[in-house]
């Protein structure tokens, strides 16, 4: 099945093609906004820059609803936690920008409290310069994330997961059974040992009665 | 305005290191009626409290006395332009301050920001925990001798929600469903989604 999947033919590709076609453009946007950056984005949003151009209109203030994390800003080692938790509860396919200098390497904040670049908990896919970046960056940094997306095999990733799943089954069930098979040999050496009490037992009990 | 009464009454002293504002010295002990006496008294009437900060003299040039000061920063609505900084010195071995966040409630969390970063403890504070680091922080960064470039890592969030509901009900709110913290595992998919 694996195999088959991994193949490149007429409809796999094409199927590609399609969900590709469906996912770059419409790119929902996760605000993950703790500085100025987050202004910077409320401009690439509206009127003049307009980003539902390229068909990322909706903002989505929950995870469970967008693609794109979009983190705009210092990350303390406070909002850490909250960060991986928010970046867990979004549905695959995900995709995360960086967003400024603080989000990509932690800016000039080189101190005990801040997080030196989010990729230190989180996977990024593309990294915006700049101390905030422009909207024109911002534009950029989506126009290669469509780019990313374009390059992506949905038939090879869900077969990879397939695969996952299926190695990890199996070494769940492996485990399973080693577990069975050390429980049932343990009860059979207990039953053992206690038959060969008993008889020790009985005996000693016919050499009494002997005597 | 010369606060002589505040010198001869509670024995502070002028600080003849501050330049640019008035700053008294005063011991620990008095500090507490000295706060009073500065919001009460119809000559002065500081009824704000600016700020309360922090500062560790350990790597100060020519310092001599203890190693950590407090420092009131004082200012009056009634007369104009009237300010005033009380200084408080505790040496390490010792490190505790009465709370005033009894007369001025804004100094409940100054003086939780003042023990985050430095570890003085303010005694009578009601609720005195850390404000500005995490819960598993160890140590007081802005001490001189902690390393500015240490981090360190938390691994949960904050889960703050409890506290949210005994606030509620203290309002008199009726909490209908109380919350638990969910606990994520990583191989949940194998379980099944249907659960008893």
């Amino acid at each position: 099945m694996t195999d088959e999947a991994q193949k490149p033919s007429i409809i796999t590709s094409s199927l590609d093609f399609l969900v590709n076609w469906g996912r770059t453009n419409s790119l929902w946007p996760f605000p993950y906004g703790t500085a100025c950056c987050a202004i910077e984005f409320m401009s690439t949003e509206v009127g003049r820059y307009d980003l539902s151009r390229i068909g990322s209109e909706y903002v989505r203030f929950t995870p469970r609803q967008s693609d794109v994390l979009l983190v705009a800003g210092t990350i303390t080692y406070k909002q850490a936690p909250i960060l991986k938790r928010i970046y867990e509860q979004m549905a695959e396919p995900r995709w995360v920008i960086a967003m400024g200098a603080c989000a990509c390497s932690g800016g000039f904040y080189d101190c005990y409290c801040t997080v030196p670049g989010i990729d230190h908990i989180i996977p990024v896919d593309v990294y915006i310069g700049g101390c905030p970046s422009r909207p024109e960056a911002f534009f950029d940094a989506m126009f290669d994330l469509q780019k990313k997306i374009k390059d992506e095999s949905y038939m090879k990733q869900r077969a990879g997961r397939v695969r996952d799943q299926l190695e990890m089954i199996k070494a769940k069930t492996a485990e399973a059974k080693a577990a069975a098979k050390d429980f049932a040999q343990e009860k059979v050496e207990l039953a053992k040992e206690f038959v060969s009490e008993k008889e020790q037992e009985l005996v000693k009990k016919a050499q009494f009665w002997k005597e | 305005m010369d606060f002589k009464e505040l010198m001869e009454k509670f024995g502070g002293k002028l600080d003849a290191q501050a330049k640019w504002d008035d700053c008294v010295v005063v011991s620990r002990e008095y500090l507490h009626n000295v706060v009073a006496f500065l919001k009460d008294d119809p000559s002065c009437k500081m009824d704000m409290l600016v700020d309360i900060a922090g500062v560790d003299y350990l790597t100060y040039p020519n310092h001599e006395g203890p190693r950590f000061a407090i420092s009131y920063a004082f200012k009056s609505l009634k007369h104009p332009g009237l300010r005033l900084r009380l200084k408080v010195l505790v040496s390490e071995s010792d490190l505790k301050v009465p709370t005033i966040s009894d007369l001025y409630a804004n100094a409940n969390w100054y003086e939780r920001e003042v023990f985050d970063q430095f570890g003085i403890v303010f005694t009578g504070h009601p609720d005195l925990r850390r404000l500005l680091n995490h819960v598993e922080f160890v140590g007081h960064p802005l001490r001189k001798d902690y390393p500015a470039q240490k981090r360190q890592w938390l691994s949960t969030n904050d889960y703050l929600l409890p506290e949210l509901e005994k606030r509620l009900e203290a309002l008199g709110y009726w909490i209908v469903k109380r919350s638990k913290e969910v606990e994520t595992k990583d191989n949940e998919f194998l379980e099944g989604s249907v659960k008893e």
